[in-house]
């Protein structure tokens, strides 16, 4: 990276006269491989690289990018960028931005295992024995697709402020996508491991008895499940579904640009508003955290796309909101500081407000003594289907590897049962929290064009008190 | 030398077999506007090469952005590492053997899209919408240009251009009234920023206080933006890639009746109209227009050279640089308009927008989607009031076996989700499962 570039675009731009500007040069390295039903279909490698730019100029947010170096060229989109932004600012909404301090900081994630030092052949072969353990269990799996890549995401970022940060992460990310046929009938699978990590990460995964485990459980469920029951019911959910449920249904809705109805025609709105902070929405033992400085979570990173500190938040505390997700406009508008929640997945995409590790924190109780308590209930570890509504207020998932519970212990696998449910209702029903904890990582869609960020989610299994099934 | 056969010729010299490579240079502008402003303008420019090469059987996808000769000789020492580590791929089968004579075709292209007076077009399209009674407005107008030249190892050496226009609008009453509506074109003259003004304001208008839905079997009109979901869906499910991926309810179905006979779909990327229109697909093959699926019978999956030649067929001329893709889909017209579908319906459910579509499984078709903004209850031919808080839980095969009507009124438009274009009227399918939250 050309360091001169993001420097001389950030002087050409305080020449104009904007009041702030922030200019950010990265570049990003990605391997991919994808095994489908046993051949490879894929291999790639790719690298690009390019500045990005956003400024406010008569109180109208500017951005843009480019990957060329040449200087003449950064200059012309400038001019051409500050004409369009000047024009529009006849018709603006006056934009400001949290005052915030400035740093000057370098970081990165030490690889204890270089992922350049894997060779294709090595990272293949981790694919091809995945693809082994899946054939050896014997069950009729017609689809296949397994793919393992790796990302190197190297930033650097100034603003007009004075805040310099440099880093680098490493990404390794596997998912899959599994068909299995059993008894006349048939279930899909797909799932994301992902971490912020060196090659490490992926030796400590165990592809080949993640691929077993996924493909034995399945056919068990369609092997010897039933019909799930009817009526009002108690729901014990794995970290997976914990997981899904506080990213759809907490996480989005807390993110403050969707609050302030900026992301409406897009990603859409929140059922919240800004007057709710302090106002009680779950359960006393729920408690959720999206924190972006937990090491090796795909969500990682210590300073956000805007250069403020990242810093873990309680999006709600004991049942209470506590705060939103936010940059440094909508901190702004609330006459606060950004919490450092601003990400952008490239160079040439606008940061705006995005997840980062969002979890359920941890309770007291095993997962057993959780389930001893249910006289009549389901456990639900993982999912297929779900979705949910622009404005994060009914959701629904469809449970995979599910079992019936009868006077506190496990009984029979049951086949998609379904869960449709308004997120009041979902957090004011949990009555306990587990003391596990698992991170899943996902690639969380937002923007026009759109940008898929990583994330982690996940935290801890839980209780659900009462739900209807129909 | 010209950077790509640059490219190709360093290639060739170091015994890389199949070569394609593909180069796009883009512009283009936006405007963001949330509650009837603009909050933010984007301008943008990118170069980029792609490559799809082959050398011993060994396949390899890879993408160039700095386009000096060092930097190109860097990347082919790193190329040639990496691929003599990777397998044969024995599901290869070579590209498209060219010279091809390409039809006399060239697709509407907006030379000055990056020109116009863009704020002018934005602000008659909230001025429209605010004249139909909508308060607030949100979402992006967009506009761009590229250029695409492809080049091969077997004699292909093209070059398209393209233009495309974008506006997408949410109007608002109040936050549980809305509607949405987009046009995506390639031309100005295409580009009726009125009708996305008023179409969303006036469903906004129309969805003022609704009821929670009921949940149960109803008939459902799917204005063309929601049924350009589920049509992609079903043009993606008709890729050979998706078929052998465990990814399309088409799979096993060729020849067969997988839709009502009233339900065509189209892909013709000879559609000079079309957002994506083109003469030649990423490998070169000469495109032609084809029925994917004709009068509810599923005619041919979408194959590049290679997977043709696998399955002892033809290519469709729908080559991506990985997958076979569609180009432009269309849902084929029908005769009835639209108002007069609903006094075909009893009991039913208008249905303007969706998202959120998810698969419980791709090969059955199990799915559920959300209606989005405006959705009213249809009772004897006439809306009764607007809806809320209500899921689409169903099939695609059921649903596209259901189909009962198409409507005569087609537009070219885009989801925020699927973000895959589609040119679709709108659609009448009776029988469809409605839920709700249990709790």
């Amino acid at each position: 990276m050309d360091k001169s570039l993001a420097d001389f675009a950030l002087r050409h731009l305080e020449k104009k006269g904007v009041s702030y500007v922030e200019a950010k040069l990265e570049s990003q390295e990605v391997n991919e491989f994808l095994l489908k039903n046993s051949i490879l279909e894929s291999s790639s490698f790719s690298s690009n690289s390019g500045l990005g730019i956003r400024y406010l100029f008569n109180g109208t947010l500017g951005f843009l990018s480019t990957n060329s170096s040449e200087k003449e060229k950064i200059k012309r989109l400038i001019n051409k960028s500050l004409i369009l932004t000047n024009k529009a600012s006849k018709y603006k909404e006056d934009i400001t931005l949290s005052k915030e301090r400035s740093y000057k900081r370098s970081y990165k994630i030490k690889q204890k295992i270089k992922l350049a030092d894997i060779s294709p052949e090595e990272k293949l072969k981790d694919l091809v024995d995945a693809d082994k353990a899946i054939l050896d269990t014997k069950v009729n799996t017609p689809g296949r697709y397994i793919a393992l890549s790796d990302k190197i995401s190297k930033k650097y970022f100034i603003n007009s402020e004075g805040t310099v940060i440099n880093s680098e992460i490493p990404y390794v990310d596997l998912h899959y996508f599994l068909t299995v046929n059993e008894n006349g009938k048939s279930s899909q699978r797909y799932w994301e491991h992902g971490e912020t990590s060196g090659w490490e990460a992926v030796n400590g995964w165990d592809i080949p008895s993640i691929m077993k485990d996924e493909i034995l459980t399945i056919k068990n469920n369609l092997e010897k499940g039933k019909k799930p029951p009817k009526g009002i019911l108690d729901v014990v959910i794995g970290p997976q579904i914990s997981g899904i449920m506080v990213h759809e249904s907490v996480g989005h809705p807390y993110e403050a640009d969707r609050i302030f109805g900026r992301e409406a025609a897009q990603a859409g709105e929140s059922f919240l508003s800004e007057d709710m902070v302090g106002k009680k929405v779950g359960s006393e033992v729920l408690t959720i955290i999206d924190d972006p400085t937990l090491k090796s979570g795909f969500g990682f990173y210590l300073y956000d796309d805007e250069g403020v500190k990242a810093r873990k938040k309680y999006l709600i505390k004991n049942g209470v909101i506590t705060e939103f997700l936010h940059n440094r406009e909508t901190a702004s508008r609330m006459g606060i500081k950004s919490n450092g929640s601003s990400r952008a997945n490239n160079y040439d995409k606008e940061p705006i407000i995005r997840m980062s590790n969002t979890l359920l924190e941890k309770g007291d109780y095993s997962e057993e003594e959780m389930i001893k308590d249910v006289k009549s209930g389901i456990l639900m570890k993982n999912f297929t289907e779900w979705n949910i509504d622009d404005k994060r207020f009914q959701q629904k998932y469809v449970g995979l590897d599910c079992y019936l519970i009868k006077n506190g212990e496990i009984k029979h696998p049951i086949i998609k049962p379904i869960l449709e449910i308004t997120t009041p209702y979902l957090w004011n029903s949990i009555d306990a929290v587990g003391k596990n904890f698992e991170g899943h990582s996902a690639h969380c869609g937002k923007g026009e064009p759109m940008q898929d960020i990583p994330v982690w989610h996940g935290g801890a299994s839980a209780r659900l008190k009462n739900i209807r099934f129909i | 030398m010209e950077i790509k056969n640059y490219i190709k010729n360093e290639l060739k010299k170091k015994g890389f077999e199949d070569i394609v490579i593909v180069k796009t240079g883009s512009e283009s502008k936006q405007l963001k506007f949330s509650k009837n402003k603009i909050i933010k303008t984007e301008t943008g420019s990118s170069d980029d090469i792609s490559l799809f090469i082959t050398k011993n059987k060994r396949v390899l996808y890879t993408n160039l952005k700095e386009f000096s000769k060092q930097s190109i000789d860097i990347f082919i020492k790193k190329t040639l590492k990496f691929i003599k580590n990777l397998p044969e791929n024995n599901n290869y089968y070579g590209i498209a053997e060219g010279p091809f004579k390409y039809k006399q075709f060239r697709s509407s292209y907006e030379k000055k899209v990056l020109d116009l007076d863009d704020i002018d077009l934005l602000q008659k399209s909230i001025n429209s919408s605010l004249n139909e009674g909508a308060k607030r407005t949100d979402g992006v107008y967009e506009v761009s240009r590229a250029k695409i030249e492809l080049l091969t190892s077997n004699k292909v050496d093209v070059e398209e251009f393209s233009s495309s226009l974008y506006l997408s609008m949410r109007s608002f009453v109040n936050k549980e009234s809305s509607g949405h509506s987009n046009i995506i074109s390639r031309t100005l003259k295409n580009f009726d920023v009125d009708y996305v003004g008023k179409n969303s304001g006036r469903i906004a208008k129309l969805s003022i206080n609704p009821k929670d839905g009921k949940k149960g079997k109803y008939d459902i009109i799917f204005d063309p933006l929601p049924f350009s979901c589920l049509a992609a869906e079903i043009g993606n499910s008709s890729s050979i890639f998706s078929v052998e991926s465990g990814l399309s309810f088409l799979a096993d179905k060729l020849k067969k009746q997988v839709a009502s006979k009233k339900f065509s779909l189209i892909d013709d990327p000879l559609y000079k109209d079309g957002i994506q229109a083109t003469k030649f697909d990423l490998e070169g093959a000469p495109t032609r227009k084809k029925y994917i699926i004709e009068d509810g019978i599923l005619n041919t999956y979408l194959h590049n050279t290679s997977t043709a030649k696998k399955y002892k067929t033809q290519t469709t001329g729908n080559a991506g640089l990985i997958a076979p893709q569609p180009w432009n889909l269309i849902v084929k017209p029908g005769k009835i308009n639209h108002e007069h579908m609903f006094s075909h319906i009893k009991k039913g459910v208008y249905i303007t927008n969706l998202w959120y579509t998810r698969f419980t499984n791709h090969f059955t078709g199990d799915f559920s989607t959300m209606p989005r903004d405006g959705a009213f209850l249809i009772e004897n031919g006439e809306i009764k009031y607007p809806i809320k808080n209500i899921r689409i839980s169903d099939n695609m095969l059921n649903i596209m076996k259901n189909i009962k009507e198409v409507s005569n009124n087609s537009i070219q438009t885009k989801s925020w989700e699927s973000q895959e274009p589609a040119i679709t009227p709108s659609v009448l399918v009776s029988n469809i499962n409605i839920t709700k939250p249990a709790s």
